[in-house]
């Protein structure tokens, strides 16, 4: 079952390639713009990491990946992503895009990635709702669509500190002119629910609200973003629960780390400078999350050089935990003996939580060859560095796995869109 | 024997120089000859095609119209104005189509094509080698 995804993926592959090669029919003859548009987008990859106790993968929302699980994984960088906008009238459009993807569970079953209906009130304003791209980072939007990107995936450093892509909700967007400088303000708010793998529970975001800012002058574009909102984890209530057993100590605990509708912020900010022959680009983030999944920020710097079709790149990434990353817990020795075994027990739950914020450093080299038109080809090296008692950004962690050490990742991806 | 180099590399440079030259005819933006457009920055002119601007500066709305992929004159005027290859700017509408946020400039199949809609729509602005332009159409002066 778990291959036809795959199977898939390579049949839209081949569309890709023959609608590339063959001549592009004569368009003149249509001078009313259809209504519906079908396009899509996808990556064809495999990924191998050298650490064999643990699994590398994109994003903290997979339950596996390389290394462990899998030698080679096609399920970290491979998606098929398929959309349809309709063009009502000049104003009124909609957009649906459905993403086929390794999921929380392991299974690839489609996902409604996006949909909405955007109303365009003006050329310089709109306003959509359904569910919306979450303007998170500079290639936040378009950041499965590896044809769109320069790497084999954005850093996952960075992008793994807000995973979540979409909001259900509304949104608007207003471009301002101010000579050849191009400014674009979004304001957004709704609500989400998103999967977590190992029986983890879900992640619900209420109350989530954020603007973006991302100007634009000729080769030069700057991005920023300021999100918040209501950050809900049902799977720590247990843990939090069994402090709460424990008096004014154990209650203090709780209300300090659990995640009930705890306030969540996150600030980036990014720039990017492309024009044309070589590009360089950096972005900074950082989450506050008032509860154990604790502060956290992280950045990037990244540049490429292109030879013709040919764009060798490099980017160096690091996250680092700005809360602590241990917590002494409950105090033993003030407790009578039958229950210490209980209070020795929560305080490694919570332990195993903290010591688990990712502290990791990426240098990563790769080239991208673009194949025709539609279709790139990647390959990109990896070397990560876990911080000191860190298992960083791997997923899966199998007992005897070294923490604080460090891990290659090589991967390969075919990208297409049509 | 090093000044014999000097002149050997110059020479080279002659030659290339002609050679891109002769390969690569000069493409340039053209409006309607009725529209009020007389001049526009380079920038500008990437804006309107890459869709970032959807106004001409003087408030009137801009309609970009691209040859067919592939041809010489679409390949000559993203690189001169935008300073991309088509892989570049393929990438870059894949951005905006796949967020819902727009769509590429409408399609004409060749200059003569073009000048058949620029004649018919006062908000098109299109591009066109230069030796093709005539009367009907205004050549946008670049600032």
């Amino acid at each position: 079952m778990r291959h036809h995804p795959i199977l898939l993926v390579a049949l839209a592959l081949a569309i890709a390639i023959a609608s590339a090669t063959s001549a592009s029919a004569a368009r003149a003859d249509e001078p009313e713009p259809r209504i519906f548009l079908f396009s899509g987008f996808g990556t064809l990859g495999a990924t191998h990491s050298s650490e064999s106790m643990a699994d590398f993968t994109s994003s903290s929302l997979k339950p596996n990946g390389a290394g462990f699980t899998h030698g080679w994984s096609v399920g970290v960088d491979s998606v098929l992503g398929v959309q349809v906008t309709g063009n009502f009238t000049p104003q009124l459009s909609a957009v649906v895009q459905v993403v086929l993807e390794q999921q929380y569970n392991n299974s690839y079953a489609p996902a409604v990635e996006w949909a909405n209906i955007k109303y365009q009130f003006t050329p310089e304003f709109s306003v959509r709702a359904g569910r919306i791209a979450l303007p998170v980072f500079l290639v936040s939007d378009y950041r499965k669509v590896g044809y769109a990107n320069p790497w084999v995936r954005p850093p996952v450093e960075v992008y793994g500190l807000l995973p979540v892509g979409e909001s259900d909700g509304v949104d608007a967007s207003y471009r301002l002119h101010t000579g050849e400088l191009t400014h674009t303000l979004q304001g957004m708010y709704g609500r989400n629910d998103v999967k977590l793998p190992g029986d983890t529970g879900t992640a619900k975001a209420r109350g989530l609200w954020g603007i973006s800012y991302t100007a634009e002058y000729g080769a030069a574009t700057l991005h920023a973003s300021y999100f918040h909102g209501d950050l809900t984890l049902d799977s720590f209530n247990p843990l939090f629960d069994g402090f709460r057993q424990f008096g004014p100590a154990g209650i203090a605990i709780a209300d300090k780390y659990d995640a009930n509708a705890k306030l969540f912020t996150f600030l980036g900010v990014g720039a990017m400078y492309d024009p044309g022959r070589w590009f360089v680009m950096a972005e900074w983030g950082a989450t506050d999350s008032n509860s154990a999944i604790g502060n956290r920020s992280a950045w990037y710097v990244s540049g490429g050089y292109r030879l013709d079709s040919f764009t060798p790149y490099f980017s160096y990434a690091q996250t680092r935990a700005d809360s602590n990353r241990s917590d002494p817990g409950l105090d033993i020795s003030q407790l009578p003996p039958y229950l210490v075994g209980p209070a020795a027990a929560l305080n490694a739950g919570l332990n195993a939580i903290l010591g688990g914020l990712p502290v990791q450093k990426t240098l990563s080299i790769g080239a991208r060859w673009d194949v025709v038109k539609n279709v790139d080809l990647k390959v990109q090296f990896d070397r990560a560095r876990l911080g000191s008692d860190s298992p960083g950004t791997l997923v899966n962690i199998q007992p005897g796995f070294r923490r604080g050490g460090s891990f290659n990742v090589v991967s390969a991806t075919i990208d297409f869109v049509f | 024997m090093s000044r014999g180099n000097g002149i050997g590399w110059r020479a080279l440079g002659l030659v290339l120089g002609l050679f891109s030259a002769a390969s690569a005819a000069e493409v340039v933006a053209v409006v309607s000859a009725k529209s009020a457009v007389t001049a526009l920055t380079k920038n500008q002119v990437a804006d309107i095609f890459l869709g970032r601007a959807s106004r001409f500066p003087d408030g009137e709305q801009a309609l970009p119209v691209d040859q067919a992929e592939g041809s010489t004159a679409r390949e000559e005027f993203y690189s001169t104005y935008a300073g991309r290859s088509p892989s570049q700017v393929k990438a870059h509408w894949a951005k905006i189509i796949f967020t819902g946020r727009g769509r590429p400039p409408e399609e004409v199949a060749n200059g003569a094509e073009l000048k058949k809609l620029l004649d018919r729509n006062i908000h098109a602005i299109g591009y066109i080698e230069r030796s093709s332009a005539d009367s009907a159409l205004r050549v946008v002066r670049v600032e």
